[in-house]
């Protein structure tokens, strides 16, 4: 079953306290939704395999208590990480003035530049909807994120943040190939250029 | 049992009022809620670092999950914590020290944490090797010095000890303190347990000495109090001292066991501590080494050491033999020849001279007796180490020569047990006659928590001639690294100060030194493999050492192997010199192998001075 495993990929969940960070996973990990969830101490830890394009990634997601007293904990998560998942809930506009800290957080402790973002506006199910979705849109592709909006309530796409953010990882070898190398394979750098663009070439070189 | 009031005059210094009055929160409950997460996931991560064995699973999910509750967090977080422990996200551990270092209730004292840890661990009474193990990371990770948890560690055992004490003496009046001891542990057990627990916090309270007055007070404080007070303390204090209460000491061989024909434990000093180190004597000479603990006078490495004597007849013989040879062999250039040829590797059974052929009987006999004694010497002491005849407590090992070889077997037979685990905290062996392939080694990392210390010398030519039959391949522990992939194993080369086998007795003080052991002068040496810069810094100068911290960090081990011999004439040619300069600054009286200047000249000086070569015994 392992060997199937393309690669194993660290994603990190952030964003304001009560966004939905954790409904997000958990819809997406074990497909329920608590509308009564505590809030998360300190950070969540869960495994999920997916299969994007036939290619099978193991996530490890940490989804991080978005509370100001668990803010000093952060930075220990970045390292490491291949996708962050940025949320903001669509019905409070300051969850998503705030996306800006979130961001320069995010600068200051990633380790590396190429690592893939992605900006989720939750809660669309809600009436009381006080950021537009082009505001989202706009947001992203000025920092150059990948843009979705989602409920976790409804399902609506959650299962899709999460295969976008995959694909586009896989589609920048730099970032996880050197996870591959633990396993003993490793790809030359002309094979890399290659498979690029069709992710689906390359890896049935593995 | 009226405890209170007869203790509370003996111990006037009760002024800290914190560690009295209203009960104390363990520090570690102090902390923010965040920083309680920390410290958890930052212990699951040195866990997970430190013990990444698939049978040493169920400790660190036990560990994780008892540590959550002593820190009083939500269960919700134990999954994390479990994912910590099993190797996950210990990318963040530095940043997790940095936060948990700040937190304000330690107020800039990290050695809080090491002591709330500490009283965690020892709350119910068994001190693991791997729990020692596991705080002397963490103590390394938030930069806290060993003495300090040392000095923690003293602090608990005071504080139960004096509840001990002060029963001791009524019970001493009327009958002889040796006989007694038994009884008045059975007595205090079944007494304490109808006090409450508020006395026994009264009495220990007092203990709070200023340096570690928050300490103390945790330790005794509240959930501590309830754990420690009234019997528990008691139960504890037999737990980890051994249930006898004699402990090693009062260790008697009760029959004659296979062919074992003495074995008995001599204390090497005074004192009781936390853990305990015994030492194992190779062989016994005539003159200064003729006893078990002489080679032993410098080692400092637990206040509660004890030397395994065994077998004296044979070893006497076996010293006497090595003595022989070495007498016999007058010629320098020879021995040095020798030496040499052991070095580069080229040693066959045709090279030994014919001198030394002829010889070769003297030495056999007694040295085949003493391997195969050693061997049942050393499951001997598996099965006392197993029944805990020592506490509760981690036990260090550090023996030379066949000492080393006791130490072989001990762990071997402990490693054929199921409850072989967090016993035995390090092993130190020194020019070990043994197998020195690394999957004879292998199954030693589930039984040593810490370090596996193999410090060999290349150039011995005694070891590889006493070994020339029994194994034609030559590959000797003490001869050679072990090339065990492990955070534990750590191969130190001895060649540079050891020129000989019987070096190991008389250079010990520098050879401990060497191998990272806590000596008497100097204090604070021992560091753990992990900890980065804690490593001594004279090992790092008089031996050069090879470390196997990690598989995947260090290259392959093809790059160690082929380069000894050629690298051997190079730091042994520049040895040479220093040690030519040394005895010449040296004033003549006071020898190499004591501290004490001797007017008579040390018996083994004299005779190196005879013998052979000063540089060379």
């Amino acid at each position: 079953m392992d060997e199937d495993v393309l690669t194993t990929l660290k994603i990190l969940i952030i964003g304001e306290s009560g966004v939905g960070k954790s409904s997000l996973l958990l819809r997406f990990t074990d497909d329920t939704f608590d509308p009564e969830l505590a809030a998360t101490i300190g950070v969540d830890f869960k495994v999920k395999t997916i299969s994007v394009d036939g290619n099978k990634a193991k996530l490890a997601i940490w989804d991080t208590a978005g509370q100001e007293r668990f803010r000093t904990l952060t930075p220990s998560y970045y390292r490491g990480a291949q996708g962050v998942i940025l949320v903001y809930d669509v019905t409070r506009r300051d969850t998503f003035v705030k996306l800006d800290n979130w961001l320069n957080e995010l600068e200051t402790y990633c380790t590396r530049n190429d690592i893939v973002n992605m900006l989720v506006g939750n809660k669309i199910d809600k009436e009381n909807r006080e950021v537009d979705r082009n505001e989202g849109l706009k947001f992203a592709r000025k920092h150059s994120m990948l843009f979705i909006e989602a409920s976790a309530k409804t399902c609506d796409g959650v299962q899709c943040a999460f295969e976008e953010l995959v694909e586009k990882i896989i589609q920048t070898p730099g970032l996880w190939e050197s996870e591959t190398q633990n396993k003993g394979v490793k790809l030359s750098h002309r094979e890399e250029g290659h498979g690029a663009g069709a992710c689906s070439g390359y890896c049935s070189v593995l | 049992m009226a405890t209170g009031d007869r203790r509370s005059p003996r111990l006037p210094q009760v002024t800290e009022p914190a560690a009295q009055g209203e009960p104390h929160v363990p520090t570690g409950r102090e902390l923010t809620e965040a920083n309680r997460f920390a410290y958890a996931a930052l212990c699951g991560i040195s866990l997970s670092q430190l013990f990444p064995e698939p049978e040493q699973s169920s400790f660190c999910t036990e560990f994780v999950a008892s540590l959550v509750k002593w820190l009083e967090l939500s269960e919700a977080v134990l999954p994390t914590m479990t994912a910590f422990a099993s190797g996950l996200g210990g990318e963040g551990a530095d940043m997790f020290a940095q936060t948990l270092s700040k937190d304000p209730v330690l107020k800039g004292d990290p050695s809080l944490i090491t002591q709330d840890l500490l009283s965690f661990f020892l709350r119910d009474g068994c001190y693991d090797a791997r729990a020692r193990v596991l705080v002397c990371h963490l103590s390394s990770l938030l930069q806290v010095p060993l003495q300090e948890l040392e000095l923690l560690e003293d602090t608990f055992l005071e504080s139960l000890k004096d509840t001990g004490e002060e029963e001791s003496e009524t019970a001493e009046a009327s009958r002889k303190k040796k006989e007694n001891r038994r009884k008045w542990k059975r007595y205090l057990l079944i007494g304490l347990a109808t006090v409450g627990g508020g006395t026994v916090i009264g009495v220990t309270g007092g203990l709070a000495a200023p340096l570690v007055a928050a300490g103390a007070a945790t330790i005794i404080g509240s959930a501590g109090a309830a754990a420690l007070g009234s019997a528990a303390g008691i139960a504890i204090m037999t737990s980890l001292f051994g249930a006898a209460g004699a402990g090693l000491t009062g260790y008697k061989m009760k029959k004659r066991v296979g062919a074992i024909e003495e074995f008995t434990f001599l204390p090497l000093t005074e004192g009781r501590q936390l853990h305990i180190t015994i030492a194992i004597t190779g062989w016994l000479a005539s003159g200064k080494y003729r006893t078990f603990s002489a080679p032993w006078a410098a080692l400092a490495h637990s206040r509660e050491q004890y030397c395994l004597a065994w077998e004296a007849k044979y070893l006497m013989e076996l010293g006497n033999a090595l003595e022989t040879i070495l007498s016999g062999l007058a010629n320098v250039v020879a021995q040095e020849a020798l030496k040499y040829t052991v070095l580069s590797g080229i040693v066959a059974a045709l090279t030994w001279p014919a001198s030394l052929l002829s010889v070769a009987n003297v030495i056999d006999n007694p040295w085949g007796v003493c391997l195969h004694r050693s061997a049942e010497v050393g499951k001997h002491l598996a099965h006392i180490l197993l029944s805990r005849q020592q506490g509760r407590r981690p036990v260090t090992l550090i023996g030379f020569s066949l000492g080393a070889r006791v130490i072989y077997f001990c762990l071997q037979e402990m490693a054929q047990e199921k409850d072989c685990q967090g016993i035995v905290e390090d092993v130190v062996l020194l020019g070990a006659p043994v197998e020195g392939e690394a999957r004879h080694w292998e199954p030693f990392r589930k039984v040593v928590s810490g370090r596996i210390v193999n410090g060999y010398c290349r150039g011995d030519w005694l070891l590889s001639f006493v070994y020339r039959t029994s194994s034609v391949q030559l590959r000797v522990a003490g001869l050679q690294p072990v090339q065990l992939q492990d955070r534990r194993m750590e191969n130190v080369d001895l060649t540079s100060m050891v020129s000989g086998h019987l070096d190991y007795a008389k250079q010990m003080d520098d050879i401990l030194k060497a191998v990272g052991v806590r000596t008497r002068p100097g204090w604070g040496e021992k560091g753990l493999l992990l900890a980065p810069g804690s490593l001594p810094s004279a090992a790092a100068t008089s031996a050069s050492r090879t470390s196997h911290q990690d598989g995947k960090s260090q290259g392959p081990e093809a790059g160690d192997t082929p380069s000894d011999p050629s690298q051997a004439p190079a730091p042994e040619g520049l040895h040479q010199s220093d040690r030519d300069s040394l005895p010449a600054a040296a004033s003549p009286c006071i020898c190499s192998h004591g501290v004490e200047s001797n007017p008579l000249g040390c018996p083994d000086c004299t005779q190196e001075t005879q013998g052979p070569c000063p540089g060379l015994h």
